[in-house]
């Protein structure tokens, strides 16, 4: 099933503009949706790496950045399945994972990047950050919202889901009208 | 006013003009301020001179500061007369913010004579006094030695003030080759772009605009190597963004994937693998000892395929392609690095390539040597080599990665603590450098020779900084303390390239002398040398420069924190604290007795 729904998607060889960038970013937020597995991305942060995140040490600032680590299975489970995500778009496009700071509702962390290093969200080196306000709009009504904040991006961000039903994150999917090549290789 | 009154207002206000007219020097390691002052970390033991007299090898650089005072708003010229070659440089003052003091860093390329006034229109110091200039003398290695003699003029039209010069040129000559290598590092190229709006603001448009690029890049590297220093560029980033110029081009997926194109990667990397970028340098074309491969772990292979064959097939079809284009350039020379930078706190990757910390991830290093194993041929002339940066678990790395890992760049303070690990590292053929930062503009001059000391007396092969082309948005006026530079952009003043800094002379110059002390070493006694040199760069003994790891810090490097590392780290630190400006002017004056008693 997962293969026919890739299969059925043909996206575009080139975004020249941002309504081609918004309406291929949605497609792929749908396929988003339904493809990343929400029980797997809730395996991904260590529970040691969160203790650390949610306690910050007052003689290290870090603490939190040293002791971060992740399920490598989880980890690498999901990235694949982000970077065939982006692979839709035959342009550069990343599927960023974002997931709630467990035990903290009004923070959130972005959880996987991808390689073009593109967000518009995310403060570049943080572990977690206050929780952006369209991201908890779509972990409440579980609906995908498009946002164009940053000159040039466009974000299309879908709700992911477990086994529960519950959103448990959002995934970013991410394109640029004019791409930077040399953007954030740092 | 009559015309008799305005004359002798004249003459009178000539005569303040000329009357305040001063020329004077400073050793190196005394840095001016623009008050006609000295900087008040380098105070201790200062000392104005009115002529400048020295000693020098040959193939080496001698280095002073000429100081123009002078409260008059009129023109001045200073004029160089010497027959050695020599560069002078205009000392730019920067207003330091954490401080708000003023320090001389950036040193700008000019012109003898040449003509300038008090206070500088462009520096705009509130009740400056005071120009200072650098002035290198460079002595070839072909110098006839004897005493040359020449002198430094400062005039204003109505008078001038005079400084002899006497350079004593001794036989010995500085060897090319230096025991530590000085390492600059840096990240990408963004930072080239900010820095020079005017040279790549079409950067992305057309092929000439990138082979500004290229230049810059290669006056980069230049202006490192004239230094005696290396440079290092990472063209990727934490989640594996390659940026365009560091890596060739490829095409295909699985099985298909190989280089589509060289020719940017070529155009970039040939005349610093070739040595030709480095043509008109003093020091003579040679090709760049080291550099970071764009190997990561989503390049060339897509992290899609880990762990399936496509990934390896990916990897080992780049890989092996790498090695052949470089074998038949004849790029053999250099060191290529696959090194691994990344951090899973940046979220890209599931396992941290740099520092470390949880010794799981040492399967990954060991994976992708196999990896390599599988791409380059055992008897190939191009020297691939895995690098892994260590902190942490360095002691732990050392061990288990034996074999895999071949060049270890370790955190400086930890390898105090394991350092007696070096001679087992080195035997198996490991190249080892240790890291850390940059010293500031406020700390003392003499800081900036503590690291390449203290390498060379621990052994190791060379020293990092690892960041040195970051001045900040705006280190005319507002500098953040130069932590993260050790060269400024040149655009402002119309130079198209890097100008040097201060400090990048200053230990330049503590690489040469190490050269030669380096020398000594070998042919006599090591220790009796480096025993004189550190009793007289800040009066200890060379047990003292030994560390050992203090029993209060937990068994598992997972209970280690930056604040117990620190507080671990200060009683050995301390010793290397309150160092004298004039600390490694006592140690040049022992390399230098030494190699004229010797040769």
């Amino acid at each position: 099933m997962k293969c026919v729904l890739f299969l059925m998607i043909v996206l575009p060889a080139v975004a020249t503009d941002v309504s081609t960038l918004e309406r291929d970013l949605n497609e792929i937020a749908r396929v988003a949706t339904a493809m990343v597995d929400g029980d797997v991305c809730e395996h991904i942060v260590t529970d040691r790496a969160l203790r650390y995140m949610s306690h910050p040490d007052p003689r290290d600032q870090y603490a939190d950045g040293d002791n971060y680590d992740v399920d490598d299975d989880a980890f690498i489970r999901t990235k694949k399945t982000l970077i065939r995500l982006a692979n839709l778009a035959n342009y550069p496009v990343d599927a960023n994972l974002w997931m709630p700071l467990r035990g903290d509702p009004r923070r959130i962390q972005v959880v996987i990047r991808n390689k073009y290093e593109m967000s518009q969200f995310w403060d570049w080196g943080k572990l977690s950050q206050a929780m952006v306000p369209e991201m908890k709009e779509v972990l409440q009504t579980g609906k995908a919202l498009t946002v164009k904040q940053k000159p040039k991006f466009v974000s299309v961000l879908a709700p992911v889901r477990n086994s529960l039903g519950q959103i448990v994150g959002v995934v970013e999917v991410v394109g640029e009208t004019t791409p930077d090549a040399r953007e954030n290789v740092k | 006013m009559n015309s008799r009154s305005s004359l002798l207002a004249g003459l009178f206000a000539l005569a303040i003009q000329c009357s305040a007219l001063e020329l004077r020097a400073l050793p190196e390691f005394f840095r001016p301020d623009p008050f006609g002052g000295i900087v008040e970390s380098d105070r201790d033991g200062a000392g104005w001179l009115t002529a400048i007299k020295a000693k020098a090898a040959r193939g080496a650089y001698v280095s002073f500061h000429l100081v123009a005072g002078g409260s008059g708003a009129g023109e001045c010229a200073l004029s160089i007369d010497f027959p050695l070659t020599t560069d002078v440089y205009r000392e730019w003052f920067h207003l330091n913010t954490a401080d708000r003091k003023y320090y001389p860093d950036a040193l700008i390329p000019i012109r003898s004579p040449y003509r300038f006034q008090i206070p500088s229109s462009d520096n705009a110091i509130p009740g400056q006094t005071a120009q200072a200039f650098w002035i290198d003398f460079w002595v070839p290695a072909s110098t006839e030695p004897k005493t040359y003699r020449g002198r430094a003029r400062l005039s204003d039209g109505s008078g001038q003030r005079t400084i002899p010069i006497e350079i004593s040129v001794l036989p010995a000559v500085v060897p090319e080759r230096d025991p530590v290598t000085l390492d600059n590092n840096s990240y990408g190229t963004s930072w080239l772009i900010q820095q020079y709006p005017k040279a790549l603001a079409t950067v992305n448009e057309s092929r000439r605009a990138e082979d500004e690029l290229f230049r810059l890049i290669h006056e980069h590297h230049q202006l490192f190597y004239d230094h005696r220093g290396t440079f290092h560029q990472l063209g990727y980033g934490h989640a594996g963004k390659v940026g365009p110029e560091f890596a060739p081009e490829l095409t295909g997926t699985g099985a298909e994937k190989h280089v589509r194109s060289w020719d940017r990667f070529d155009r970039h990397y040939g005349p610093l693998l070739d040595g030709s970028a480095f043509a008109s340098s003093r020091r003579g074309p040679r090709p760049i000892p080291y550099v970071y491969l764009p190997v990561n772990p989503e390049w060339p292979a897509s992290f899609l395929w880990w762990g399936e064959p496509g990934y390896q097939a990916e990897f080992t079809n780049v890989l092996s392609e790498m090695e052949r284009h470089f074998r038949e350039k004849g790029w053999t020379s250099t060191v290529f690095e696959v090194f691994f930078n990344q951090k899973k706190r940046y979220k890209g990757f599931q396992w941290d390539g740099d520092e470390v910390r949880f010794s799981r991830d040492n399967r990954y290093f060991v994976a992708y040597h196999d990896l390599v194993a599988k791409a380059i041929p055992a008897d190939s002339p191009v020297h691939f080599r895995m690098r892994a940066d260590t902190s942490w678990t360095m002691a732990h790395q050392f061990e288990e990665l034996k074999g895999v890992v071949s060049f270890w760049v370790a955190g400086a303070g930890e390898f105090s603590w394991y350092a007696d690990m070096l001679p087992q590292l080195k035997q198996r053929g490991d190249i080892v450098w240790n890291y850390g930062g940059t010293p500031t503009v406020e700390q003392v001059s003499s800081t900036i020779t503590l690291n390449p000391l203290q390498s060379w007396i621990t052994g190791v092969d060379g020293f990092v900084r690892w960041l040195t082309v970051n001045p900040g948005p705006d280190p005319w006026r507002h500098l953040n303390g130069g932590g993260e530079t050790l060269i400024y952009p040149g655009e402002r003043f119309g130079v198209e390239g890097p100008l040097a800094s201060i400090r990048l002379k200053l230990q330049r110059n503590c690489l040469q002398d190490l050269a030669l002390l380096d020398e000594e070493a070998k042919a006599g006694s090591r220790d009796r040398v480096r025993e004189e040199v550190v009793r007289r760069f800040n009066n200890t003994k060379l047990a003292e420069w030994r560390n050992t790891r203090p029993e209060t810090l937990p068994k598992s490097v997972l209970e280690w924190n930056n604040a117990d590392l620190g507080d671990a780290l200060k009683p050995f630190e301390s010793r290397f604290s309150n160092l004298q400006p004039s600390a490694w002017l006592r140690v040049r004056d022992f390399a230098l007795q030494e190699t004229g008693s010797s040769k």
